[in-house]
């Protein structure tokens, strides 16, 4: 019978010449570039969810955020800096590595990891203690939807956070091979920065 | 390869191909003019609108027949006869001035389209200068699956009713709204139509020019009744409509349709009545949209009137009409309308609250 | 060999399921009694989680994760050793497997066999409308017929089978051995059985269905039964394939081109999937978000579109369409590229005008995005919107009349040979225009005031989905059927098929348009009397237009098994698929090719498109019949 992927398979072919190397059209890794095309297609799913703010806010012309509720600015704006700051330190392990230090590596990945969760965790708090449920209003929706997408891109973005730091430590990566480091890294810089825009968007605007 | 040599003896073709094809526009055209496209015209809008039409047939089949004929000709001219195989066409690339102008004039034609359309829009939108009298207002509210006209009737009273009644000549301004899912406010006569969408009022004006009834069709899918949303529009002459709203004023206190009370404070899973007039969370149409109930306060609908059939009926029977509808089909109703599916949404003891309000509500 | 349970497959995919199922029991009473929900048990908050999660399951079980889990673990991941490439016998295509040839079969066949679904549901759609009242479906039932009708075919054929052709053909056009993410191509593919399967089974969920039509306007949706779940859900995947087979092609196209192959002598197929793989790329995910919102207001009570909370209910359609404006030309553009190919080689001419043709289809991804609103013109939204949008649509009549004209300019002077590829290929020509010119027509505001939501859109969805894409599917599975089975189809059972079709089409679509704008409403079960005979006229021929899909279905299965030996290049072609072997080899080329002209230059003396080798000698059509893999062993 044969196997189901390449990678498990227990057949062996004839021939054993593999495909002739495919020809490099671009400069571009194409594994850079699918992340890029990726992170466009992230950005549009984001656009549809700021439209359906531009249309409750601005549109429907309801007040933001709705009668009776306060959004916590600062801590939100700490939480902020804590993300932007694991962006820092992603960017130094990243330089890290590319000088061969591996200890840099290491804790860098750590800080990197540790600074997303912390993110995570002020935000789940803020959830159960905003005092509005998604259920109340539109306005409530908008906010648990946006601030709950970037939080699952969050997440997302820590599990490869989390895959890269395991595989740090595992010895992979070198000054040569960091290719793996780098693509979810752009990941990473792109869900910060989102959160930027979702920031200002949502609390101080 | 080779190439072909000697084309057909294509000039003359195409000569001929041209003349074939001005003939055959002007007879598409003439049998696009003479069908019967459109519902009986009654409103001063659907004049443009249908000129508008005429004028983009005229445009269109030119346009078909123009491209349908190159096409049966290189067929013809250019098809590959026995012998010719492995030959190959002239290597022609392209042809800048021919792109040009193949680029240039449907551009030009397209915005010329565009501005006739506005203009007409502009046209059937405005209110008409020379309006016999002031501008009738209708509140038009389209719930599943019925809608409600209320008019501002005599000494600030309102009347509502569930059939459309217009004056001639009077310019008409509908303001449209949806109660529970978007409708659609249509009269083909009219040639007009705009979505009854909750929580926003739409709308549109309409002249009537003809007297009569025309249909009003729903014409936005509302879910299961969609297609039996229809009901219609009476057109009369200035002084009966105005009698007929001064009549109904007087007589009207409360608004008709289908605005009731919610249950009295139950819980909504085992109230009947809030499961009658609302339905459930999880998708339950509430009954009322269809049927009339005096004691819940609904109007008529597509179903039976419950007042009327429902006296002397078993709760079992009842249960059984509301499980399986189609098991015993009311005379004169039509079949497949009622969902199929209460016995699967409504839990039992939903089911037992909404038959035991039904029997209890219409018990003489 | 033997099947373990442990090994990925069939059955542990099937065991894998009953662990979703599991887990959605679990997950959902777990949270119900964390929140002290009553009760415990909600069957509809299990089937929602099940509807997420069992796909996963089902998909780990496959294999298609394997090799991502070893990696994501930091476990040393076996090295391809490409010896799953190729298909062995038919049973190949039931696994999953990263050769893009097999998985462009395993999409067309997969994708054909929802064509068939769904048109079996229009004809139970037309059995109901022959006549007015109710034959024998209820409403509810009908509803969801022509919901269900449209997303398949939408959906899971005419976005797909694209996609399917595209996967076989292109990475061969361009001289590529493989698709750029070959394991992320194969989940793309398994992630399409699942969206099927569950848009079909969606007429078993409690309350029937989902009934409010491949639009699923809400609030209608966000207040329907169960049923819906399934399509919020199912296009979820359906989206993240598209996405995912989108950015496969762009990394391909942009990085794996043979050397020689600039842009511009690029074939227009690779051309238009380029355009389209933008478009899939840009706006699918507006689809996904506005699913999403439908699915968050259902599941979690929030008020995206419930107007007493503030809500609006217009946004809705403001991001599906968005979406689904372009997703017309997702559906259209690779359509185009099909025909580009078989004009030039049917017409023995180089493609009019190719330059201009590469353009316009960029201009109709850009005008694309800036139309959406056309849907909306009676909806009520802000009335200003409503002109420029009738502008910006008209005006993308003009890239596709450009197309449309260097057609006809190609087939001038050519050498035309009129067998099945080449008669769907005009047959869409003169169709396509047909439904191009009722959507001109649409574009104009006060006219579509009058046949919004009427017959009239009906007759021209059908035009340009099925005039225009359908045609472009057959006549491409036509031209490609020698390469990608290595047999050749029956011609004459081709022309009966494109003969009955042509005429049973029309017969059915095109009186649609009289009665739309006499006034019968779109979506209905039950209509007028006066439209009764039309009806019954559309009805009959709607079950020619069927009986000549089976002669289809018949010359495909037939000619699989026993049609005679393709020779390599029948058709005389120069891009590169055709210079090698039909079917071709394991691996495409043993050795990649070099380009070193346009892919269309007949006519041309001595013209080569690409050369193999790098010595300069021409690659001459490979003659003998092929034996290698890839042919169904019968
Ligand atoms: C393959 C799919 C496809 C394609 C290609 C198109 C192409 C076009 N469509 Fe269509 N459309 C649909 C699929 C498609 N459509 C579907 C599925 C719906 C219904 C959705 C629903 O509600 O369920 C719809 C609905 C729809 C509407 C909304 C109607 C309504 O609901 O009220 C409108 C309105 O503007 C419209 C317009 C157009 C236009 C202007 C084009 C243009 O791109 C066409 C351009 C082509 C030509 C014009 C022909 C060739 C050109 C020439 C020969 C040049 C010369 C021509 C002139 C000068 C006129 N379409
Ligand atoms: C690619 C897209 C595509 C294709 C190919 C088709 C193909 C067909 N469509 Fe469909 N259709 C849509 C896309 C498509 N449709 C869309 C988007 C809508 C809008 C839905 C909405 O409003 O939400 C729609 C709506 C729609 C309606 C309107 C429903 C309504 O508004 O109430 C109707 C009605 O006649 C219809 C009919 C048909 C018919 C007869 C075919 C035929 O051409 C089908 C032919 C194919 C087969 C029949 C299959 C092969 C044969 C068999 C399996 C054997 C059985 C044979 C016999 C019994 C003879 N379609
Ligand atoms: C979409 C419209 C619709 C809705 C919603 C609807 N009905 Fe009906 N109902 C009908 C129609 C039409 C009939 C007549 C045809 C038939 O008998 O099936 C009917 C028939 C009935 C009958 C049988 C009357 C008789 O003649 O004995 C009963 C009882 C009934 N409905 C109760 C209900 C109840 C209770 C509900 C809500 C839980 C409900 N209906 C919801 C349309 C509807
Ligand atoms: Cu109301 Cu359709
Ligand atoms: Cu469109």
């Amino acid at each position: 019978m044969d196997a189901a992927l390449p990678v498990t398979g227990t057949t062996t072919h004839e021939e054993h010449h593999g495909p002739p190397e495919a020809n490099r059209s671009s400069r571009v890794d194409p594994q850079m570039l699918g992340m890029l095309l990726f992170i466009i297609s992230e950005i549009m799913v984001f656009g549809a969810f700021f439209t359906a703010y531009f249309f409750v806010r601005i549109v429907g012309d309801n007040p933001w955020p709705a009668e009776g509720t306060e959004l916590p600015k600062l801590i939100a704006g700490i939480n902020t800096a804590i993300l932007l700051s694991s962006s820092l330190t992603l960017h130094w392990a990243q330089t890290s590595v590319k000088n061969g230090n591996r200890r840099g590596l290491k804790v860098g990945m750590l800080t990197t990891f540790l600074l997303g969760a912390t993110f995570l965790l002020v935000q789940i708090n803020e959830y159960v203690n905003i005092g509005f449920a998604p259920s109340d209003h539109a306005q409530g929706s908008i906010f648990y939807g946006l601030t709950g997408l970037h939080g699952a891109h969050v997440f997302i973005g820590l599990i490869l956070l989390a895959i890269v730091t395991v595989r740090a430590f595992r010895g992979h990566f070198s000054e040569k091979e960091h290719a793996g480091l780098e693509i979810p890294g752009i990941y990473w810089h792109f869900v910060d920065v989102m959160w930027v825009v979702v920031y200002t968007s949502v609390y101080i605007v | 390869m080779e190439q072909r040599r000697g084309g057909r003896n294509s000039r003359r073709m195409v000569v001929e191909m041209f003349v074939l094809g001005t003939i055959a526009s002007l007879i598409g055209i003439a049998i696009g003019l003479a069908i019967d496209w459109f519902p009986e015209a009654a409103s001063t809008q659907a004049g443009p609108i249908d000129t508008l039409w005429d004028v983009l047939v005229i445009v269109s089949v030119p346009i078909f027949v123009g491209v349908t004929i190159i096409v049966i000709y290189a067929a013809r001219l250019f098809r590959e006869r026995p012998g010719e195989e492995g030959l190959d066409g002239p290597p022609i690339h392209g042809n800048t001035k021919l792109e040009v102008i193949w680029t240039t004039i449907p551009a030009i034609l397209l915005l010329a389209l565009c501005t006739y359309a506005f203009v007409v829009l502009r046209d059937i939108e405005e209110a008409p200068a020379s309006a016999a009298g002031p501008e009738l207002r209708v509140a038009v509210r389209g719930e599943q699956f019925a809608w409600t006209y209320t008019y501002a009737g005599s000494d600030g009273k309102k009347v509502s009713t569930t059939r459309l009644f217009l004056p001639k000549g009077r310019s008409v301004d509908f303001d449209v709204t949806g109660k529970d899912v978007i409708h659609d406010f249509w009269v083909p006569a009219f040639r007009m139509k705009v979505d009854a969408v909750p929580g926003i009022t739409t709308g549109y004006r309409v002249t009537p020019t003809r007297l009569g009834t025309f249909p009003v069709v729903c014409a936005e899918l509302c879910g299961l009744g969609h297609a039996y949303m229809r009901s219609e529009a009476e057109v009369m002459e200035p002084a009966a409509f105005d009698a007929w709203l001064a009549k109904e004023s007087e007589e009207s206190n409360a608004p008709a349709g289908g605005e009731a009370e919610g249950g009295d404070g139950a819980t909504a899973s085992a109230d009947g009545k809030t499961i009658f007039t609302d339905g459930t969370d999880n998708g339950a149409l509430g009954c009322g949209s269809c049927h009339q109930l005096a004691d819940a306060g609904t109007a008529e609908g597509i179903g039976p009137n419950l007042d009327e059939v429902l006296p002397g009926q078993t709760a079992e029977e009842i249960e059984a009409s509301i499980v399986d509808p189609e098991a015993k089909i009311t005379p004169g109703k039509p079949a497949g309308v009622m969902p199929g599916n209460y016995g699967d949404v409504l839990s039992p003891a939903e089911l037992e609250a909404v038959v035991t309000y039904l029997s209890d509500s219409t018990k003489k | 060999m033997s099947i373990t349970p442990r090994q990925p497959g069939w059955t542990r995919a099937g065991i894998y399921c009953l662990y979703g199922v599991a887990f959605a029991f679990a997950l959902s009473i777990a949270t119900r009694a964390g929140l002290s929900y009553d009760p415990l048990v909600d069957g509809e908050s299990v089937l929602r989680i099940a509807l997420l999660g069992v796909p996963f399951f089902f998909l780990v079980g496959l294999g298609l994760f394997t090799y991502w889990f070893r990696w994501a673990a930091g476990a040393p991941t076996i090295p391809e050793d490409h010896s799953g490439h190729g298909a062995k016998s038919w049973k190949s295509y039931l696994y999953p497997n990263t050769d893009h040839k097999v998985i462009g079969i395993q999409y067309v066949v997969t994708s054909f066999f929802f064509m068939f679904v769904g048109g079996l549901m229009a004809m139970l759609i037309r059995a109901e409308l022959a006549a007015p009242g109710r034959q024998f479906v209820d409403a509810n039932t009908y509803n969801g017929l022509f919901s269900v009708h449209a997303s398949l075919l939408i959906f899971l054929f005419i976005i797909p089978v694209f996609a399917g052709l595209a996967n076989y053909v292109l990475p061969l056009m361009i001289g590529a051995p493989d698709m750029a993410f070959p394991r992320l191509n194969a989940l793309s593919f398994w992630l399409l059985p699942v969206a099927g399967t569950m848009m079909i089974a969606s007429f078993f969920a409690p309350g029937g269905s989902f009934a409010s039509g491949w639009t699923a306007y809400a609030p209608l949706s966000t207040s329907a039964p169960i049923g819906q779940e399934f399509f919020t859900i199912g296009v979820q995947f359906a989206g993240a394939s598209s996405i995912a087979t989108a950015l496969n092609f762009l990394v391909t196209i942009i990085t794996m081109r043979a050397p020689g192959m600039s842009f511009f002598r690029m074939p227009l197929l690779v051309w238009a999937n380029f355009s389209t793989s933008l478009l899939v790329v840009i706006a699918t995910p507006f689809v996904a978000a506005s699913q999403f919102f439908v699915l968050l207001d259902r599941s979690l009570g929030f008020n995206f579109f419930d107007a007493g909370q503030g809500g609006d209910v217009l946004m809705y359609q403001h991001v599906f369409w968005f979406y689904s404006h372009p997703a017309v030309y997702i559906m259209m553009l690779p359509g185009f590229g099909i025909v580009s190919e078989i004009l030039a080689v049917k017409s023995r001419k180089p493609v009019f005008g190719y330059r201009m043709m590469a353009f316009s289809l960029l201009a109709i991804v850009v005008l694309g995005f800036t139309v959406w609103a056309h849907h909306m013109f009676v909806s009520g939204m802000q009335s200003w919107i409503r002109v420029p949008m009738m502008v910006t649509t008209a005006i993308i009549a003009v890239p596709t009349g450009i197309k449309i004209f260097s057609w006809l300019a190609t087939m001038w002077h050519g050498v035309l040979k009129l067998d099945t590829p080449m008669l769907f290929t005009l047959g869409f020509l003169t169709m396509f225009v047909l439904g191009g010119i009722s959507g001109v027509m649409l574009a104009m505001i006060p006219l579509t005031i009058h046949v919004s939501d009427t017959y009239f859109i009906v007759a021209h969805i059908h035009y340009v989905l099925f005039g225009g894409s359908l045609f472009t599917i057959f006549a491409g599975v036509y031209f490609w059927f020698p390469k990608m089975t290595g047999r050749m189809y029956d011609e004459r059972l081709g022309k009966l098929h494109f003969w009955m079709t042509f005429i049973f089409f029309n017969a059915t679509f095109a009186p649609m348009h009289l009665i739309g704008v006499q006034g019968m409403p779109r979506r209905v079960a039950d209509y007028a009397e006066q439209f009764a005979t039309w009806n019954l006229v559309i009805s009959l021929a709607a079950f020619g237009t069927g009986i000549s899909t089976l002669i289809f279905a018949y010359n495909m299965i037939a000619s699989w098994r026993g049609g005679p030996r393709a020779t390599g290049n029948p058709w005389r072609s120069l891009t590169l698929e055709w210079q090698v072997t039909s079917p071709p080899p394991v691996f495409n080329f043993d050795e990649i090719p070099t380009v070193v002209g346009g892919p269309y230059e007949y006519g041309v003396p001595g013209a080569v498109h690409g050369v193999f080798g790098g010595s300069g000698t021409t690659a001459e059509p490979t003659q003998e019949p092929a034996e290698s893999a890839g042919t169904p062993s019968t």
